[in-house]
């Protein structure tokens, strides 16, 4: 699944290609962000039409199904849900743009404030993923790669196959049997904040956390394999490293890794911004107060700035990542760095 | 430490080769990378199709008084569930029904997205900037959240869940498609065919389908497992195959109340979802390493 | 593989003191008794799936201190895998057979881990691209500190200061700022030169350049060849250095040893070469070439065919196929390689007659 990443390099490549000039990184990233306004814009329209668009109305669902359409009406026009479409998403837009999001209709409370209290929760939760599926997926890859298509590699590859094909809602109950219900070690549901211990906030994210980290872990396993053994087999920088006589493991590490590691960079960056999105079925099941749970609701109330708001936030996440990925590239690689000749 | 000094083996595969004796087509299928997952789908597509074949009780209206019967009991070889419905049975059409929408979304994304794709890429130009753009926005779209809210406005069912799954089936393959002719716009034989004064049509069906294809089915195949997933994950939040008919997202839905008390009502639509998207996955990784040797 | 007569003659331990040519240089007092390095009957076999590639076909040469050996050959003539296999540096399918004994320690039967204390230390390689050869994300410094450290053991800072004293060896202006640089800062002429130092940081023995001058330009060329025989002289090591230019070989080689199809057809001392090559296709290389002296619009005498299939090669010579004076012995029988001349081996049935040398 290399085909992202391979299009963002080539895009790299042919900007350096036109031409020389100083720190073209940072032009790359400049440019990337300038794309992505339209980009958010465009996400926020269809978001907003598409919600429009679909049968339903918010103002039903907080009447109840037996609500005259007199009533209905009236609460619409009180809403202001009644005014034509383009009126409305302008008003949301320059309220956006302002950092107004609106307020929610079932609850009539800002959504802001909805939204920042359960980021905390989802964004703690993404992060411990992250680096719990780095920091085992970089060992495993190498471990695999160290001796390719032997046994130690196949396992391992077979392994991460099955861990990239057991979606959440199959891995979680599954975990929940294994640690909640027979070996009692961590709780089935529920979520404690920082406040009440950090030890046992993090006690009750351990099997969240691994449920979003497995299928992760196992992704970035195979692509870092992958990577490292294309680097080994095909790259003559490797055969000069060997010539020097210095071992296979710092051949490995020092030189293969390096270069893979950017690869991975570029898919932990397109990773981040779906993974926020991610987490509603896993907050679900483990009743985590999270961003996910907040979005399920919006979404079956017909809340729509809710949703626009989680949208917005979204995409503007996964442009952020995008252009961190283009900066780190910048800073780190240094043909991006420098430029070619 | 094994070194493949490529760039020699390379160099020395290129020098004419004696006329090999030739292999019987199927042959590829023999080894055991392609060979193991295709037994397993053939397996277990065997399984789905079974009710057609031989009677069993009905996936819905089961009888309450039947209710929770574990399993290997007589007439229920899988128990029934907690309104008394035969698990088995309904283990068997709920994957009907998810295999179906996997492959109905993944066919028409091929189609669809892959000409779509195609022809951006083959056509360039403005076209092929707006295409992109629009296919920027849909994939920068959280794909979930788009497929839940029209599951939800829409009447549940399978038809609204692969027009919902579509909507990203298609710019995936697209985007694929457009790599790959990019890629392919470059090669000798394909400039020797516009220089010809080749017609477009003639281009795109000839030339270029047929070798962006492999690339498009081994994605399709892992589209399908991915498929599945969504499907999975979209009934098991309550918004796609809507409950009493069966799917094993929302069997899992069912099962995850009394999961400590009978926990093979997850386990088992849970162990069989995982296997049949595992297959996928191995097929499509092992027919991606066979086609990139050549 | 062929099974065909071996008649390769193994060549006995004697004095290689050979008449020098009149272009002078610094003779070695250790006039070699024995050869530091030699290589007797290596073959290296590729197995692929339905057939077995012969990339060295019965190589053997000695390799004496101070001397420089030019390995001249095609693409796909074997002088690339046989350079390899004098490093440890094939993959684990090719089976290499024959013994190469570097100052009589046989090198082909080392295991991967001796093999990295020889590399490096005993011989090095020069290699090709070194664009490509050196790593793209790492300072060239820090690359040639990597190979320091790892012979000599020291520590940063010393080895820090003895890379940037390589560098200044080599004719790299500035090598403080060079010593920071990455590959793709540097000129192509500076990428061999860091190639050279990584290479001679461990002080080998013997230095074999695979095509080091590839691909460069002709000004660049010659330097980097210059270079390579000052740190000759200066290391005292013996060199190898495989080329297809004949012209380049004789600029500093002693002795020039043509390969064709794994095979060694040819070993001229140095001033033979142009004079009296014996050999048909040394004969055939030498007429291809182009020259100053050749009268304008005339046709040049290109070699008809091609080189053979490595996987299906005949009983004969290999080069018969090709050879306008090819005869049914030929065609028969493998010749072997056999000095012929003081210092002057060729594998012929039917060489250039003494009349056909210019």
């Amino acid at each position: 699944m290399r085909t992202p990443i391979s299009l963002l390099q080539s895009f790299g490549h042919s900007r350096r290609a036109a031409g020389l000039r100083p720190s073209p990184g940072l032009r790359l990233a400049a440019h990337r962000g300038l794309v992505a306004i339209p980009v958010l814009f465009g996400v926020t329209l269809l978001t907003f039409f598409v919600l429009d668009l679909l049968p339903g109305s918010a103002a039903r669902q907080l009447l109840g199904a037996d609500a005259t359409p007199e009533q209905v009406a009236a609460l619409e026009v009180r809403l202001g849900l009644n005014r034509p479409a383009r009126e409305r998403y302008l008003h949301w837009l320059t309220g956006a743009v302002t950092g107004d999001l609106g307020k929610s209709i079932a609850s009539n409370q800002p959504v802001t404030a909805l939204v920042a209290e359960r980021l905390p929760v989802t964004v703690e939760l993404v992060a411990l993923a992250f680096a719990l599926s780095l920091a085992l997926s970089v060992p495993a890859a190498l471990f695999a790669a160290h001796r390719p298509n032997r046994l130690v590699d196949r396992l391992t590859m077979l392994l991460s196959m099955g861990g990239l094909s057991m979606p959440s809602y199959v891995l979680a109950p599954v975990l929940v049997l294994i640690f909640s219900v027979n070996l009692t070690l961590f709780p089935s549901i529920g979520f404690k904040p920082p406040s009440a211990g950090v030890l046992e906030n993090l006690h009750s994210l351990v099997l969240p956390t691994v449920a979003i980290a497995l299928p992760l872990l196992c992704f970035y396993t195979r692509f870092l394999r992958g990577d490292v053994v294309e680097q080994m087999n095909g790259e003559d920088y490797v055969v000069t490293a060997v010539a020097k006589g210095i071992g296979p493991w710092r051949v490995l590490v020092r030189h293969a890794l390096r270069n893979s590691l950017f690869g991975l960079l570029t898919l932990v960056g397109l990773n981040f911004g779906a993974l926020i999105g991610g987490t509603v079925i896993v907050e679900r099941i483990f009743a985590l107060p999270g961003l996910g749970q907040l979005l399920l609701q919006a979404i079956n109330t017909r809340d729509a700035p809710i949703v626009q708001a989680i949208v917005l936030l979204l995409a503007v996440v996964t442009v952020l990542a995008n252009l961190c990925v283009d900066l780190l590239y910048a800073a780190l690689d240094p043909r991006i760095r420098y430029g070619d000749r | 430490m094994a070194i493949d000094s490529t760039a020699e083996t390379l160099k020395l595969a290129t020098l004419p080769a004696p006329s090999r004796p030739r292999r019987h087509p199927l042959r590829w299928a023999c080894s055991a990378d392609i060979a193991v997952p295709l037994a397993m789908l053939s397996i277990i597509l065997a399984g789905l199709l079974l009710p057609a074949l031989y009677a069993m009780p009905e996936p819905v209206g089961g009888n309450i008084l039947d209710a929770d019967q574990p399993l290997l009991s007589p007439g229920h070889l899988l128990g029934t569930d907690a309104n008394g419905n035969d698990i088995l049975s309904r283990l068997l059409h709920g994957g009907r029904t998810s295999l179906l929408i996997a492959i109905t979304v993944n066919l028409f994304g091929l189609l669809a997205g892959g000409s779509l794709g195609a022809m951006s890429a083959y056509l360039g130009g403005v076209a092929d900037t707006i295409i992109m753009r629009v296919l920027d926005v849909l994939i920068a779209f959280p794909s979930l959240i788009l497929v839940l809210a029209i599951a939800r406005a829409l009447e549940p069912g399978a038809l609204d869940t692969i027009w919902a799954l579509t909507f990203f089936s298609v710019p995936a393959f697209a985007r694929i498609a457009r790599a790959a002719t990019l890629r392919l716009r470059e090669q000798p034989f394909m400039v020797a065919a516009g220089l010809s004064g080749t017609g477009t049509w003639r281009v795109l069906a000839r030339h270029i389908a047929p070798n962006i294809f492999p690339q498009l089915a081994t994605f399709g195949l892992l589209g399908i497992g991915i498929a599945i997933n969504i499907e999975g994950a979209v009934s098991f939040l309550g918004l796609g195959i809507p409950l009493p008919q069966p799917s094993w997202g929302n069997m899992i839905y069912q099962g995850q109340m009394t999961l400590s008390a009978r926990p093979s009502l997850v386990l088992l639509p849970g162990m069989l979802l995982f296997v049949t998207v595992l297959s996928f996955n191995l097929l499509s990784e092992a027919l991606r390493a066979r086609w990139a040797r050549q | 593989m062929s099974d065909a007569t071996e008649q390769i003659a193994v060549p006995p331990p004697r004095d290689r003191a050979h008449e020098r040519a009149p272009a002078s240089r610094e003779v070695h007092s250790s006039a070699a008794s024995a050869p530091l390095l030699e290589v007797r009957d290596l073959r290296v076999r590729f197995h692929q799936a339905d057939r077995c590639i012969a990339a060295v076909d019965g190589l053997s040469y000695p390799l004496c201190a101070g001397k420089t050996l030019a390995i001249i050959g095609e693409s796909g003539s074997g002088k690339t895998v046989s350079c390899r296999a004098l490093m440890g540096l094939l993959p684990q399918t090719a089976s290499v057979t024959g013994s190469v004994l570097l100052e009589g320690m046989p090198l082909l039967a080392l295991k991967e881990s001796e093999w990295r204390r020889q590399r490096g230390r005993k011989i090095a390689m020069v290699f090709q691209d070194a664009a490509r050869s050196l790593n793209p994300t790492m300072r060239v410094g820090q690359q040639i500190t990597e190979a320091i450290r790892q012979h000599q053991g020291v520590d940063a800072a010393k080895a820090r200061a003895r890379a940037i004293d390589l560098l200044d060896l080599l004719r790299v202006p500035d090598p403080q700022q060079r010593f920071l640089a990455y590959p793709h800062e540097l000129s192509g002429g500076m990428r061999q030169r860091v190639m050279i130092a990584i290479a001679v940081s461990g002080n080998p023995q013997v230095l074999i350049s695979d095509e080091a001058t590839r691909s460069l330009d002709a000004i660049t060329q010659a330097e980097t060849l210059k270079l390579l025989q000052d740190l000759q002289r200066q290391f005292g090591m013996a060199l190898i250095m495989t080329s297809h230019d004949l012209k380049l070989a004789s600029h500093i080689a002693d002795d020039v040893l043509v390969m064709y199809a794994g095979r060694a057809v040819e070993r001229v001392p140095r001033g033979h070469l142009f004079s009296r090559a014996r050999m048909r296709y040394t004969r055939a290389l030498l007429d291809a070439s182009p020259h100053i002296e050749r009268p304008p619009h005339t046709p040049f005498p290109v070699v008809p065919g091609q080189p053979p299939d490595l996987a299906a090669l005949p009983p004969g010579c290999a080069f018969e196929p090709r050879c306008a004076s090819a005869r049914e012995l030929c065609k028969l029988s493998r010749p072997p390689l056999e000095e012929h001349e003081r210092g002057h081996w060729w594998a012929c049935w039917h060489p250039c007659q003494d009349s056909e040398l210019v």
